[in-house]
């Protein structure tokens, strides 16, 4: 509403700030409009966190060290954390040894691109339209589905799921189709939107924040209200801070709920 | 006054519906916190694991609330 | 700035376009560390874990050596106290020995000088008494010419008074 408001009176003196809307998420193809491989404002986000990660990776596993300097302890911090905090300590050793790669894959891709909210060039979360988390979701989906087959067995698995030990037949009749749908359905989309939702949120709060500040600060005519443009920046500066924090935050939390979700489908140890 | 000129009137009326979305997950993670840091009180030990165990609960929490924003962001 | 033209729900409906993208991203990202970074990274830690298991064995088998040796001294120097304070004991014994002898050595000799010096002493008694009886026997002799006016003739009743005068003097000096 604001919005249609300060479109109306775009040829009069600035009544408004431009407060970030919807349209933030949804930009317009800048390349290859058209067809299938049109790039637009978030794709190409996309693609320089994609090359930027794999350039620091790559270089910094190219020049491993045995005695390790300063950037790759960092590295290799982050890399035990996921290890052991994140895989180890969910699914214990054996189990969780072939699924290190991807969960660190997941963790350190969704790091950075949730990072890249803050950057001041791009300004836009990388995972902040739909379809990026869903990719992600939908690995973790096919990845715990076949752990499942192959540990329980498709059946057992389904009638673990649908009718647990210990459930008396009546409850079992409503228990049921809850489970299938949460195991089918509800997993996927709560990882999704998870990520998604938070992104969008945070992009909203930091942008409204500037988007105040550029107006009360600079552009408004008032001067009486400039006081009330640095407090919004200092709005911005806690809210960039928290952006970082709910990056790595909802990382760990998609990279944790995967493996929890797999190890789900393995039988469980006594 | 029917109902269509109340909303235009006062705005969007998702915006109460998300700041009425927004009090349930509150208060179940006030009490998740809450726990956690009274069980690690009780036992120090296993702080590392009731961590772990918090922030998993946070999540599930946290997406509740952040259903009630997706659907005010999908109704305007 | 335009109206904005899309509703709330175009933000859960995905372009084509982005998920091609976007599994294209996933594809290469997912590729790279599998095939590239996580292999390197595990060949690291791999690598110095078995030169920290390589060098702790190393510390292992150096300190056990420190503690073989240390217990050979240790045994060594126990013998060694043990020796010497038989050695001690056995000198202090002879000690003893050796001072008893010279005791009763010193003792006998002693006595021997004692009983040499007593009986040298009766051979000078004896000796004294010889010399004394005949300068006596004489001097008695003369005095008792002298006293008798007349010298005696005979050496009969000479040696017969002399002898009577010796027998008194040895019962006198006996008594």
């Amino acid at each position: 509403m604001v919005s249609q408001v300060s479109a109306q009176l775009v040829l009069a003196t600035k009544t408004g700030p431009e407060l970030p809307s919807i349209d933030d998420f949804l930009p317009d193809p800048i390349l290859f409009q058209g067809t299938p491989f049109a790039i637009n404002r978030i794709i190409l986000i996309r693609i320089v966190a994609t090359i930027v990660l794999l350039l620091v990776m790559c270089i910094t596993a190219k020049r491993a060290k045995l005695v390790p300097g300063r950037w790759q302890g960092l590295i290799e911090t982050l890399l035990e954390f996921v290890r052991d905090n994140i895989v180890y300590q969910v699914m214990g050793e054996e189990r969780g040894r072939r699924y290190v790669p991807m969960i660190t894959t997941l963790f350190f891709t969704i790091f950075a691109f949730n990072l890249c909210g803050v950057i001041p060039g791009m300004n836009m979360a990388a995972t902040a339209t739909v379809t990026m988390p869903l990719v992600f979701a939908l690995w973790t989906f096919v990845q715990y589905w076949i752990a499942a087959c192959r540990e329980k067995g498709f059946f057992k698995y389904l009638r673990g799921e649908l009718m647990p030990p210990g459930v008396p037949l009546p409850i079992d009749i409503i228990l049921g189709p809850i489970n299938l749908l949460e195991v089918l359905i509800i997993r996927p989309f709560s990882l999704t939107v998870r990520l998604f939702a938070n992104m969008i949120a945070g992009h909203l709060l930091v942008a409204t924040c500037l988007a105040f500040t550029q107006f009360y600060l600079i552009e408004s005519p008032n001067w009486g209200i400039k006081p009330v443009g640095a407090l919004w920046l200092l709005g911005g500066f806690a809210f960039v801070c928290f952006e970082m924090f709910v990056a790595a935050l909802q990382a760990y939390v998609f990279a944790i709920l995967s493996t929890v979700y797999i190890n789900q489908s393995y039988p469980e140890v006594e | 006054m029917d109902i269509i000129t109340l909303a235009e009137v006062a705005g969007n009326i998702s915006v109460l519906g998300y700041g009425v979305a927004a009090i349930g997950p509150g208060i179940g993670m006030g009490i998740l916190v809450g726990k956690a840091l009274e069980s690690t009180a009780r036992q120090p030990e296993v702080s590392g694991r009731i961590q772990t165990l918090m922030f998993i609960g946070l999540a599930m929490i946290e997406l509740l609330g952040l259903l009630g924003f997706v659907a005010f962001v999908m109704a305007k | 700035m335009p109206l904005a033209e899309k509703s709330g729900i175009s933000l859960f409906l995905p372009e084509t376009y982005d998920i091609v993208w976007s599994l294209v991203i996933l594809v290469v990202i997912a590729v790279c560390f599998y095939k590239y970074v996580m292999p390197k990274f595990q060949a690291v830690f791999d690598a110095r874990a078995a030169k920290i298991e390589g060098r702790m064995a190393q510390a292992e088998k150096a300190q056990k050596d420190a503690d073989e040796a240390k217990k050979k001294y240790e045994d060594q120097l126990s013998q060694a106290r043990v020796e010497a304070s038989k050695i001690r004991d056995d000198a202090r014994a002879e000690a003893s020995h050796i001072i008893a002898d010279a005791r009763s050595r010193a003792e006998s000799d002693a006595a021997q000088i004692t009983e040499n010096a007593q009986r040298s002493i009766e051979s000078q008694q004896k000796q004294a008494l010889v010399s004394l009886k005949g300068e006596v026997g004489t001097l008695a002799t003369a005095l008792a010419g002298k006293i008798l006016g007349s010298e005696l003739s005979s050496s009969a009743t000479q040696t017969q008074m002399l002898d009577k005068m010796i027998d008194e003097m040895d019962a006198d000096s006996n008594k």
